[in-house]
This record gives structure tokens, sequence and C-alpha cells, in this order.
């Protein structure tokens, strides 16, 4: 054992272990580094590959492939026309025009529309990586929508790939308010919730009218997040005694877990003012 | 084939194993939740390599792993690439001077690198940071994904042997 202790392979090992622990010091939490521009770029196209292989396999089931594939075939005879992935890009489509809808009744947005990469095991709260980086104007605290509403924000950013922490988790924190009582509180995830893909609407006044149903939407109190994107519907009130404050339950619209298809608003009317105005006074 | 061959050829096995395993844990849709997790598919690699290989192959494949699974929840070096890297250091040195990595004893360094690698990822994701309803994540999530990697890992202590003893003719 003494031996082992003075063998070269000790040295070697705590060597390793110092440079670990000092690039995990150093790269914690810093845009674009180095390490993660470089191990995502190699994974990159790998993941690129086999999430669009998943979400092929994935969107629709044999007996809808098949019964599609009737549909498609009879068409076919009947217009005579080769549109042998027509459902596929149709359905592609609807996706975009959501985008485009958006992007037309709110023309100050700069939508990115991007794919989801890769989800970890680790996706304890939903987070997942997406294919759109720093190079495509993507950065850090840019909220992210999927078809329905406000699903997360970017957490790291280096150059083709972002992490974006949804509402379900913790680490959220995103002004809102009820739009049938007024009521305001803030969306933050809750680890007894995200389970089943909800989240909570804390922070709540004692007198607060907030009642299952009511439609919660970001507040734009910050100026991180846009006025008036859906967050989710109130399924539920409860009682927080850990702080002493009333608390909603929050059903997102999106399927956060499954979603493959979003978008980062890279830029909106009012991004950041209050935060200017706040550190200008 | 010369022994530098089977090293090689070794080598690129279990990094092949590897990568195929980043893709499976990562893509989304291929992997089924079971009870609400899924299983750490690139620990039951970097485990079951380490009880064959010497310390220092042990600690380079549990590296490799631990940036992999890393990168698949953040974007910089974390709680998984130094644990693994000290856990397989660890049972690389175990398996080949103190206790030899049979199957029961290979359970026995599973069941401890598993408990210890998971408890130390939830003491620093959700402990420290003091997250809210953290036990019933811990129930909900933690063991399950703790058991199945667990699981998962006995075929691939069959399969990480075979490319072990295939590829190294001293070892036999």
């Amino acid at each position: 054992m003494k031996e082992f202790f003075q063998s070269p392979k000790i040295k070697i090992f705590l060597s390793v272990l110092l440079v670990l622990i000092m690039l995990s010091v150093f790269t914690r939490n810093v845009e674009n580094n180095v390490i993660s521009t470089t191990l995502n770029t190699v994974t990159y196209g790998m993941s690129k590959v086999s999430a669009a292989a998943s979400a092929d396999s994935s969107s629709k089931g044999y007996d809808e492939l098949q019964h599609e594939n009737e549909l498609l075939s009879k068409a076919n005879r009947e217009l005579r026309a080769k549109l042998v992935d027509y459902y596929n890009v149709k359905e592609e489509n609807t996706r975009l025009w959501m985008f485009y809808g958006l992007k037309k009744s709110h023309e100050d947005y700069t939508l990115i529309p991007s794919t989801v990469l890769r989800r970890d095991t680790n996706d304890e709260f939903g987070s997942f990586t997406i294919d759109k980086g720093t190079a495509s104007a993507v950065s850090v605290g840019d909220p992210v929508i999927g078809e329905n509403g406000l699903i997360g924000w970017i957490s790291e950013a280096d150059a083709y790939t972002a992490k974006v922490v949804t509402i379900l988790s913790p680490q959220t924190s995103i002004g809102a308010a009820d739009n049938a009582t007024g009521d305001t509180g803030i969306i933050t995830g809750s680890a007894k919730y995200a389970e089943a893909g909800r989240t909570t609407f804390t922070k709540l006044n004692s007198e607060n009218k907030v009642k299952e149903g009511d439609i919660v939407t970001s507040s734009g109190a910050s100026g991180i997040y846009p006025q008036g994107l859906a967050l989710g519907e109130v399924i539920e009130i409860g009682y927080d005694t850990y702080d002493s404050s009333y608390y909603a339950v929050i059903q997102p619209y999106d399927e956060i877990g499954k979603v493959l298809d979003v978008a980062v608003i890279a830029d909106f009317e009012g991004q950041g003012e209050i935060l200017k105005k706040e550190s200008d006074e | 084939m010369s022994d530098r061959a089977n090293s090689f050829f070794r080598y690129l096995a279990y990094v092949l194993e590897l990568i195929l395993m980043f893709v499976l844990s990562t893509t989304p849709g291929i992997m089924p939740e079971l009870f609400g997790a899924k299983p750490a598919l690139l620990v039951c690699v970097a485990l079951t390599v380490a009880v064959f290989e010497r310390e220092i192959p042990a600690m380079i494949i549990g590296m490799i792993a631990g940036i992999l699974t890393d990168l698949g929840y953040s974007n910089s070096i974390g709680v998984f690439t130094i644990s693994l890297t000290i856990i397989c250091f660890i049972v690389g040195y175990a398996a080949n001077n103190l206790i030899v990595a049979k199957f029961l004893n290979y359970l026995l360094y599973a069941a401890v690198a598993v408990g210890l690698l998971f408890m130390l990822y939830f003491l620093v994701r959700f402990i420290i940071p003091g997250t809210r309803d953290m036990w019933s994540y811990f129930t909900a999530h933690i063991l399950s994904r703790m058991v199945q990697t667990f699981l998962y890992s006995i075929p691939f202590y069959f399969l990480n042997r075979f490319i072990y003893f295939s590829l190294n003719p001293e070892a036999g």
C-alpha cells in the first residue's frame, strides 16, 4: 500500500484530478467556453443525426403511418402527384406557421427556430440542448417558446448549441400574472410537481383571487421575458407552509418533456430595459 | 495479433461502447423511462471497464464517461466527471490488488460505486442548493435511477469481460 502511494500512478491520478477541478471551476457559467464548444462540436453531428432519426421514428406510430400511406396512395392515384412525404412536410409546416404567426403578431420579436438536439438521463426538470448557439445570435437568458407558450430560458450557450432550463426547474424565476384576476406572482419549478410536467405560480398575495382554469402569462415586469406569453393554466391552489404564502399549480400548454421544436426569442422590444433602468438608478 | 494491436482494438471497443451509450442516453424518445428515471448507461460502461483494466486506463475511461455525462446536463465539467474519475481509479486499483472482480464481487463494487455516485450527485445538485421537496424527488427519481443503473450494468459486465479476455491474451 505504501508503495502504491509513492508510485507514478498516484501522481498521474492527482494531476488529472487537479486539472479536472480547475477546468470545472474556470469553465462553470462561462459563455462560449473552449471545452464545451469543442465537445459539442465533436458530438453535434452525431446528436443531430440521432435526434432526426428519433423524431422520424417517434412522431408517428405504425398504424398511423400505414393509414397515412394508404391515404397518400389514394391521393396519388387521384391527383397523379408524387407527394411521398406530404404529411410529414405538412406537419412541420404547421409548426413553422405557428412561429410565423407569433412573429406576425409580435413584429418586434426576433425568433430563432431550433430543434431539440438531446436530452439527458439527468434531465430531471426537462432541461434539453438545442441546435442553435451564439453563432446564431442566441445568448444566455433568452426566452424559449414552444408551440403554445413560454417553456424555458437559455442557461448556457456555446457557439453551436445552447442549454435550455425549463419552467419546471426550481432555477426558473419568471414574473407572471393571472390574466383573469390580475394577481401577480413568480413562476418557479418544484421537484414535487415537475415529475407530472407541472410548475408552480408562487408568492401569491394572501387576498389573491386566482382560481382553477385561469390562464397565467408572463408579466414582462423584469424586461427579461416579453409580456403576455402563455405559461399555462391553473389546476390547483395550495398554501405553502415553508414560506407562508399561497401558490397555484400550473399545467403548461406544451408537453415539456417531449417537445422537439422550439424557438428562441433573441430580441424583443423592451428587452433588458427595466434592468438597465434599475442599474442606471 | 500483437499485444499492441490487441490493446488498440480493446480500447477502441470501449470508446465505441461509450459513444453508442451517449447517443442512446441523450437522443430524445429512444430510451423509455421506468419508474420516473432512466439508467445512466455511461456509468455502467465506465464501472464495468474499471473492474477489468488497471488504474490509469480505468481512470481515463471514467473521465471520458463523466465528461459525456456532464455534457448532457451542463456545458461544463461537473460532479460526474470528477466523481467517476475518482471512483474508476479506486475500483481499478481495488479490483487488481484487493478484491478480484469475479461476478459477485463486481456486484458489490457496483452497488457501492453507484450508491456513492448518485448520493454525491444528489448532494451537489439538491442538498447544497437547498432545493425544496428534494426528498420527494429522491424517492421518485434518484432511487429508481440508482437501481436501474445497477441492474443495467450486469450485461455490461459480461460484455466488457468478453472484450477484455478476448483482446488481452495475457489475462486469460
